[in-house]
């Protein structure tokens, strides 16, 4: 891939200047200065505390063996806790959201950008009432949906485990959909003519141009469907009907209980980190910009 | 582009073909879960008897009124306090100082975390003999009924917590570049910090907050789990309520359950619609 635009000779060496992100430096226009900055500073650290501040029970309770009321921290450091998660079945459970959330992620992510390429370049007919459909999973209430498709499932001998699949899938796919959506805002077509009118097939310019190129907002695509599937408490209980066992589930199992905080705090923990874990990877990948490839 | 304009009908065809499977379940879940629920609601699908097109339902659920009121109120302050913290977040994250980056990533880290999870945490944070009582050495008995109690503290803090990390996300992903130009703009002009944060910040931001605030508030008043976790036991809010009489072994349950459901719908709706009609004047105005 050494041959991009940037190899050919111009009259005038065209010089971008760096695209500015949030999260670059302020200029000095912007920047505080006396009062303003202590303000800003403290402002940061009250907001930086309240989002903070619900981690900090995860982390003391999940190795801690012995926490008795008056003292302020831990008395006694160790693995109870994961012993009594996994004794819960938290193993298993772990696993099972896994597959969940990524099974509702490989389907809700092609669905969505396929209805985001058609939606995106306006052929599609009553556009305006489909993109109103394809969103109202967002703001409509779960268990509102739930309570009427499980008695539909139900009478159309839906197994449980497809029940939870569709409905997840069906919550995924409006962020799937708009995700993609502002992705091909930003596409050009121009890649894909290019490819084709040098002579690839359609299939070719699919595999080796289009999806290549949009590979970062699918990644971003998949990670939100993901979430809603690794989140999912509701639909999982009531339409799965006991026969799912997902982490959330045992979470909420064990945190109705009394007495049991630090195998709590280590399922949470479990719960929290792999999509830390994937945040972290789709934070690297930055939008692919053919036109400035090195 | 003649070949596409030649094959309108062709092209019709696929783009439909393309939106078509992800149509299919979304009609399914909104269309057929909403409507069954309508007709439970209405008497129409009974567990037992004949099939009577009837409102006792919804006149015969003890305290919807004080359910609804009760889930409205919830949502209401914890939207609040979710849009100004947000707005606020945005803010420092859009600057670009170091600490903008710290809290950047701490409220993308909170935005992943199930509300369930969280709802976990704050029970643990906030229970009187929780973290915070600990470290602040305040026994439990003169430590306040945050957990169950009495102002739904825990269940409000929860969601305040998560849909403000959520409405800082999107204010940020939809108008961080945009807002950095103008903002230099106005300071190069002698604005001060004051003046841009309320004539330049907060308008460019607001179509967002709006619709982001609209999100929270309409998974707030449908979300079951926060107050089932947090939330005292009676009155109960619409969700609790809901699956309450739906798991319930009584006959007539299941429409009042139904009928909850209804109302949570017509509740979410209404705010949905006000949210539309403020973005339209929104726009208008811009």
């Amino acid at each position: 891939m050494s041959a991009g635009t940037t190899s050919v000779s111009l009259d005038k060496p065209v010089v971008h200047p760096p695209r500015r992100m949030p999260g670059d430096h302020g200029s000095p226009l912007t920047q505080s200065r006396g009062v303003a900055r202590v303000l800003r500073i403290v402002s940061t650290a009250l907001i930086a505390l309240w989002f903070a501040l619900p981690f900090l029970p995860l982390v003391l309770w999940s190795f801690a063996n012995q926490w008795m009321h008056p003292a302020a921290f831990p008395m006694e450091a160790g693995t109870d806790g994961l012993t009594a998660a996994i004794a819960n079945g938290g193993g298993l459970a772990f696993l099972h959201s896994l597959l969940l959330s990524l099974v509702v992620a490989v389907i809700a992510t092609p669905l969505g950008a396929m209805a985001a390429r058609a939606l995106s370049r306006g052929h599609v007919r009553f556009g305006k009432a489909i993109t109103v459909l394809l969103f109202s999973p967002v703001l409509l209430p779960p268990f509102a949906a739930v309570l009427g498709l499980n008695v539909l499932l139900l009478r159309a001998w839906v197994p449980p485990a497809v029940g939870v699949v569709l409905v997840l899938v069906a919550v995924a796919i409006p962020y799937t959909t708009f995700s993609m959506r502002a992705a091909y805002a930003a596409y050009d077509d121009g890649f894909d003519d290019a490819a084709r009118t040098l002579g690839a097939s359609s299939r070719l310019t699919l595999w080796r141009i289009h999806l290549p190129l949009i590979a970062p907002a699918l990644a971003r695509s998949a990670f939100l469907a993901f979430l809603v599937g690794w989140s999912d408490y509701l639909i999982t209980l009531v339409v799965g009907g006991g026969h799912m066992i997902t982490l959330p589930l045992i979470i909420a199992s064990s945190a109705s209980g009394v007495g049991n905080e630090s195998s709590v705090a280590v399922l949470s923990l479990s719960a929290v980190i792999p999509p830390l874990i994937l945040l972290g990877f789709i934070a690297r990948t930055r939008n692919l910009d053919p036109g400035k490839q090195r | 582009m003649t070949a596409v304009q030649s094959r309108p009908r062709r092209h019709g065809m696929r783009a439909t073909l393309l939106v078509l499977p992800a149509i299919i379940p979304v009609a399914i879940v909104v269309i057929g879960g909403i409507g069954t629920t309508v007709v439970q609601s209405l008497g129409l699908m009974p567990l037992v008897g004949t099939p009577a097109l009837s409102v006792d339902a919804f006149e015969s659920t003890d305290n919807l009124l004080g359910s609804a009121l009760l889930s409205l109120g919830i949502a209401v302050v914890s939207t609040a306090i979710a849009a100004v913290v947000g707005f606020f977040t945005a803010v420092l994250i859009i600057s670009g100082n170091w600490g903008g980056r710290i809290v950047g990533a701490l409220s993308a880290a909170a935005v992943t975390v199930p509300h369930l999870v969280g709802a976990a945490s704050v029970g643990l944070l906030l229970s009187d003999s929780g973290v915070l009582a600990r470290i602040l050495g305040i026994p439990p008995e003169s430590w306040p009924a945050l957990v169950a109690g009495p102002t739904w503290f825990a269940v409000i803090a929860e969601y305040a917590w998560k849909e403000s990390a959520f409405v800082a996300l999107i204010i940020v992903g939809t108008l961080a570049t945009r807002i950095t130009s103008y903002d230099e703009t106005a300071a190069m002009l002698g604005a001060s910090r004051g003046a841009r944060l309320r004539l330049v910040l907060f308008p460019l931001a607001a179509p967002s907050l709006l619709v982001a605030s609209a999100i929270a508030f309409a998974y707030t008043l449908g979300s079951y789990e926060v107050a089932w976790l947090l939330g005292k036991t009676y009155p109960e809010p619409l969700s609790v309520m809901a699956l309450r009489l739906f798991n319930s072994a009584s006959l007539t349950a299941r429409p009042e359950a139904a009928a909850v459901a209804v109302i949570t719908l017509l509740l979410t709706a209404a705010i949905v619609g006000v949210a539309m009609l403020g973005l339209r004047r929104m726009r208008a105005w811009q």
